[in-house]
């Protein structure tokens, strides 16, 4: 099932609307990885983590046409349907975001995290050089992209006021891409 | 609002990262669509994010892409929507035991390790196929080269066979021919390798001195090189005192005209 063509991403965006099983192959084994970890943050849990994902592609392969790609790239559609999908599964279960998670997961995830982490790049070596960003400039962006949190959450939890987060956001994320340039 | 001030508030950072409210959502999508910069810096940072994410991002068990594709390859599942608050247990829905997952798991590890070996075994099959081909080739001409070559053989060792030398005379001083004279048969071998290339347009022609006067023996193949280091068979004199080899017009003649390169003596 490995799919070991490559797509640009526009290649890939004509040829899932045309529901090519081999471009949703290739789209799988180049994000789900990525996808899981985020769902993974918000639900904490690893096979509910893993049934969301499921759920999530087949969603996307069934709502493809619904992708806009002046809306943004197609990652970010991902994205935003996999957090949505994953906040309705939260409180169709009544989850909180601040639930117990059991030390086998950790264990679990922990190990899945570094004996089979995706070999597409270094990801190892750009986590080091991510290591370098600030603790206050990190936990802005994994509450948000992470963990699903709205920005009026993040000001609440990090007490700063509303229109501070956008401010911060950016800070953040240029300090991000810097260091990602470093790799 | 002016392109930049929109890239320096913050707001394409919010989208990026899910963030923004439902409004916002709305109002990035439209200055994306206004302002080009701004949709450049939005893809930019679209592009930090997944680069982000991708750093994270931890392998999902191998079952799920195994039951995403069992459903999407089943069309039923393209008809009915996914409605979130009807599954309660997702994990259950699909109700496979583990072991289930682990032998499908297996089974299709082991299909597609087949599938590879398959498609290895193909392809030296296939290079193997043209080696082989191409080695028959090489063999084909050597044999070639070897009958020739032992055809070659029974002459100078055929235990009648008589040597003759032929020197170089004035024409060509480093030119050297050898017959090979079969006393029992009376057949005439030339071998003419140690014969300068004839020019084009001419040819060699041996010549047999029978009873003082020269006879034809023949035209001599010195032009296709090939040709030149066989030893050639010749036309039968009875006897002849000896021989010579004149350079000729290359239909030949009847009485030698042109100088003469080799001769000997029997």
């Amino acid at each position: 099932m490995q799919n070991l063509n490559k797509y640009s991403e526009e290649e890939l965006v004509q040829l899932l609307q045309n529901k090519d099983k081999p471009a949703f192959v290739y789209l799988y084994d180049n994000y789900a990885p990525a996808l899981n970890n985020i769902i993974y943050r918000m639900v904490e849990d690893v096979s509910l983590a893993e049934d969301i994902l499921q759920e999530a592609f087949v969603k996307i392969w069934n709502n493809f046409a619904s992708y806009d790609k002046s809306k943004g790239r197609l990652f970010t559609w991902m994205l935003n349907l996999t957090r949505n999908l994953t906040i309705d599964m939260m409180r169709s279960k009544g989850y909180k975001k601040q639930s117990k998670i059991s030390g086998d997961e950790i264990s679990v995830h922990n190990l899945q995290d570094h004996s089979i982490s995706i070999t597409k790049f270094d990801s190892l070596g750009i986590r080091k050089q991510l290591a370098h960003l600030k603790p206050d400039q990190r936990i802005i962006i994994d509450m948000a992209y992470f963990n699903g949190y709205t920005q009026d959450e993040i000001a609440k939890e990090i007490g700063i006021p509303l229109g501070t987060v956008k401010t911060r956001m950016r800070t953040a994320i240029l300090e991000l891409r810097k260091m990602l340039q470093h790799t | 609002m002016e392109a930049n001030d929109i890239i320096l508030s913050g707001i394409l950072e919010l989208y990026a990262t899910g963030s923004a409210s439902a409004q916002e959502v709305v109002l990035v999508q439209k200055y994306a669509a206004q302002y080009p910069e701004v949709a450049e810096e939005l893809a930019k940072i679209e592009i930090d994010m997944e680069r982000y994410a991708n750093a994270y991002a931890v392998q999902p068990d191998a079952s799920v892409k195994v039951k995403i594709f069992a459903r999407i390859n089943n069309e039923a599942d393209k008809v009915i929507p996914f409605v979130v608050g009807n599954i309660k247990k997702p994990a259950k829905v699909i109700g496979i035991p583990a072991y289930w997952k682990y032998a499908a798991v297996a089974a299709i590890f082991l299909f597609l390790s087949s599938l590879a070996f398959n498609v290895v075994q193909y392809n030296n099959n296939d290079v193997a196929t043209q080696k082989l081909q191409q080695t028959q080739k090489e063999l084909a001409v050597l044999k070639d080269d070897n009958k020739v070559m032992e055809s070659d053989m029974s002459v100078v060792q055929n235990k009648y066979s008589v040597p003759v030398s032929l020197h170089g005379l004035d024409a060509a001083p480093n030119a050297e021919a050898k017959i090979f004279y079969l006393k029992n048969t009376g057949e005439v071998y030339i071998d003419p390798s140690n014969l300068p290339d004839a020019p084009s347009g001419k040819q060699y022609q041996l010549w047999g001195i029978v009873d003082g006067k020269p006879v034809s023996g023949g035209m001599i193949l010195t032009s296709k090189r090939g040709d030149k280091y066989r030893i050639q068979k010749m036309k039968t004199f009875g006897h002849a005192e000896a021989f010579a080899v004149t350079l000729e017009s290359e239909v030949g003649n009847t009485s030698p005209k042109g100088p003469m390169f080799v001769m000997g003596k029997l």
